[in-house]
């Protein structure tokens, strides 16, 4: 740094970038801040609010890379926001300057926006992005024909490509934004002076803004109460029909624009895209299925055979800590809540971070691509009779995966029925995290050999396990269809944006924003349930523990073998966890899961395993008390397989009882990382809660008649 | 007849839009009266279809389609 760092006096000049979708506005973003971005939150909605710092010649500036939107009128929670920010209703988000990218192959529908923009009386700059593209289309764009029509500074760049950048920040840092006048009166399609008193409640100068308040005002949540009621008010004092008005506007303002871009624009041909070629494939009643199957089984593939490289180590690293923790530091309960109860606790979220980053890096290829929006225009109709919409597509495949990234994707679809559906029901797909589970059990039950000359048996019931995720999903869809009821009416319209080169460093940068909105949103929740777990597991009637504690000191100094002692130490813990309060919960609830075939020693690896599925499997070497490596499958599986009901003399893990637990597993909520992301999505604790009501209802219910039939 | 109806790479010019409450999400995309449409793609059993209009390609289901009063040129 060769200048004197100042302290600022004022604060950084806000700007923010706007543009309609798929026009490489985050990309320029991006390369403005670069990883110097803020996620949050915006009040009242979903919306990830996104922000970074610029510094250009020793000044910094705040930039907001709003939402994409083609219009100022609010359809989605997206275009609120966009509507909230341009129209200055936010307090705390009001920009100072506005950059306006617009697509060069697009530059009507950019300019309706630039149009409407320009009628806030914002201070406002455009951006000409993709001009390589128009250029390659001999599509001459007159930038002084646009700029002697809208009255406002215009730069051409290439954003993919680099180019332009540096003339960005240099235009943001001269502030060479301008208002510019009128586009179109409002007077042209309504009567202004309804709008007087509006103008003087919101305290607006532009009869542009009075009317976007009027019209949209109470579609905007974060708006006051008072202010709400006055708009409602005022709607019912007027005898102005206001949606006639819009439409209005709509076919002025495209005529106006119509006009400009017969001067400005000079087609010279038009050529054939390369994008309808690979389109006749890609978008092929067969082939195009096939691809997209094909794809999946690549990145799926790729995320089992890549994530769990990391996965492990985390896994060992955190396992590795706790263990050195409780070595090195003096015994005590202190001691044992950092290495039994924080360690794995942070452990538990970080492992979800490879599997997180990967899937979005995979998504963001796709969707960077253009490859997205045709599975979306694929998948609609196959979707639709489920109460899904066509971008309901992208959680559900994540799930195979892991739910956590999927309900993350959720937030894409706008129609609120059609989200809230494919959040409750993105859980149900089994994950990666079901496979330890299914695993153990299927290799106790499943005899491992091949029918039909070539069938795995163990592989058919696995892939049953994944079928029987889908049917849950599918019969859980439909019958949400059924229940929730909205007003929204589902659409789908969709642009299939030209296929280009994925941009990697937008990529990385997506991976790097999912998994830090993960680890600092849902971290929290997953930890405090980590440290009440901790604590339902370690301790218990104090009595009871010291005389177990006591019985166990006695024993082990009657003995010298490493053997011995290890056995001891194993049977020990076992007791120690039979006794503590999850102990005492897991007896507790016998008598309930009795009749699907497990006993309480499973009852206490149904509530551990609430944390995370794969629990289960710890916990059942533990409370069975398999000493030796617990990741060793083959040991907990002889011992298992030995275990015997003191009752009947029957095998523990019979083939009712298994089976009945994979169906448990397949169905059960028994992810707090997922519940805490479905809480983050869905702004609260309803949805999260029937979600786990009925998810357990659903697995139990399903459980009981598996095991009746196989008993 | 309505864009729904268009055969396969054929082009229209769009005449008039139906009142719906989402007729302006229509005339935000840019399908206005007067402009040409031509359908590219049509996703099977009645699924989506994908019109080109001036140098973008847009998804519509059918329904939505339907709102748009055509003329095959």
């Amino acid at each position: 740094m060769s200048e004197p760092t100042q302290t600022p006096l004022v604060k950084p000049l806000k700007i923010a970038i706007i543009g309609n979708p798929n026009v490489g506005k985050s990309t320029i973003f991006n390369q403005l801040t670069g990883l110097n971005q803020k996620i949050g939150n915006y009040p009242g909605v979903t919306v990830d609010k996104k922000t970074g710092v610029m510094t250009h010649q020793g000044s910094t500036y705040e930039i907001i890379d709003l939402p994409g939107t083609y219009s100022l009128y609010p359809n989605s929670e997206d275009e609120i926001i966009a509507h909230r920010v341009l129209n200055q209703l936010s307090e705390v988000e009001r920009p100072d300057y506005v950059l306006m990218v617009v697509d060069s192959l697009q530059v009507s529908r950019g300019l309706f926006l630039a149009s409407q923009l320009i009628d806030l009386g914002l201070n406002l700059a455009l951006v000409l992005n993709m001009a390589d593209m128009a250029e390659k289309q001999r599509l001459e764009i007159k930038g002084y024909e646009l700029f002697k029509s809208l009255g406002v500074p215009i730069l051409s760049t290439d954003a993919r490509g680099a180019k332009g950048i540096e003339q960005i920040r240099e235009l943001i840092h001269q502030k060479n934004f301008s208002k510019s006048s009128e586009f179109l009166s409002v007077s042209e399609y309504l009567d202004t002076q309804i709008l007087s008193d509006v103008k003087e409640k919101f305290e607006v100068k532009n009869d542009y803004q009075a009317y976007q308040i009027l019209r949209f005002g109470l579609k905007d949540k974060g708006l006051s109460q008072e202010k709400r009621d006055w708009i409602a008010n005022k709607l019912k004092s007027i005898h102005v029909d206001l949606p006639a008005a819009q439409l209005e506007e709509t076919k002025l303002r495209y005529r106006k624009i119509t006009g400009i871009i017969e001067k400005a624009l000079n087609k010279k041909e038009i050529k054939e895209r390369r994008s309808s070629a690979i389109d006749k494939i890609i978008l092929h009643p067969v082939f195009g299925y096939l691809i997209f199957a094909a794809i999946l089984l690549v990145m799926f593939q790729a995320i089992f055979a890549w994530a769990s490289v990391p996965m492990d180590l985390i896994d060992g690293f955190f396992a590795d800590l706790g263990a050195w923790v409780s070595t090195s530091l003096p015994d005590g309960p202190l001691t044992s809540l950092l290495a039994d109860g924080i360690i794995p606790g942070i452990g538990g979220v970080v492992i979800f971070i490879p599997q997180i980053a990967m899937l979005f890096g995979f998504l963001a290829i796709l969707e960077d691509t253009g490859y997205m929006s045709r599975v979306v225009f694929l998948m609609d109709r196959w979707m639709r009779p489920f109460g899904l919409h066509g971008k309901s597509i992208v959680p559900l495949v994540s799930g195979v995966a892991c739910a956590i990234p999927g309900v993350m994707a959720a937030r894409n679809i706008g129609n609120w029925k059609e989200k809230i559906i494919t959040i409750m029901v993105t859980p149900l797909m089994s994950c990666s995290a079901r496979l330890p589970v299914y695993i153990i059990l299927i290799g106790l039950v499943v005899p491992n050999e091949t029918v039909l000359g070539f069938v795995n048996m163990q592989a058919l019931a696995l892939l049953a396990l994944y079928l029987l995720g889908v049917v849950g999903v599918l019969v859980t869809a439909f019958g949400l269809k059924n229940i929730l009821k909205t007003a929204e009416k589902s659409f789908l319209m969709v642009e299939l944006p030209s296929y280009r080169t994925p941009r990697w460093k937008d990529v990385v940068i997506t991976m790097y924003n999912k998994s830090k909105t993960f680890v600092t949103e849902a971290g929290k929740v997953i930890l405090a349930i980590s440290v009440i777990l901790w604590v339902l597991g370690s301790y218990g009637p104090p009595s009871k523990m010291d005389e177990i504690r006591a019985a166990s000191e006695l024993r082990l100094a009657e003995v010298n073998s490493d053997e011995e002692i290890e056995t001891i130490e194993a049977e020990t813990s076992s007791l120690l966890l039979e006794n503590s309060f999850i102990g005492i919960m897991g007896r507790a609830i016998e008598p309930a899961i009795r009749p699907l075939g497990y006993d309480w020693k499973i009852g206490i690896a149904l509530i551990t395993s609430f944390a995370a599925r794969e629990v289960f499997v710890s916990t059942i070497a533990t409370i069975y008390s398999i000493g030796g490596d617990p990741e060793d499958d083959s040991t907990i599986r002889e011992k298992l397989d030995s275990q015997i009901n003191p009752v009947t003399g029957d095998k523990v893990f019979n083939k009712a009882t298994a089976f009945s637990l994979m169906v448990f597993y397949a169905f059960a909520m028994q992810c707090m990382s997922t519940l805490a992301v479905v809480y983050r999505e869905t702004k609260g604790w309803k949805w999260p809660l029937i979600q786990t009501v009925y998810m357990t209802v659903l697995a139990y219910v399903s459980a009981l008649i598996t095991y009746q039939i196989f008993s | 007849m309505t864009a729904d109806l268009i055969p396969l790479s054929k082009s229209a010019i769009i005449k008039d839009i139906a009142n719906s409450p989402l007729k302006i999400n229509l005339m935000e995309l840019g399908f206005l009266p007067g402009k040409t449409i031509t359908l590219q793609h049509i996703a099977p059993m009645n699924g989506p279809m994908a019109f080109r209009l001036d140098e973008t390609i847009l998804a519509l289901r059918k329904t939505e389609a339907a709102l748009l009063d055509v003329q095959i040129l």
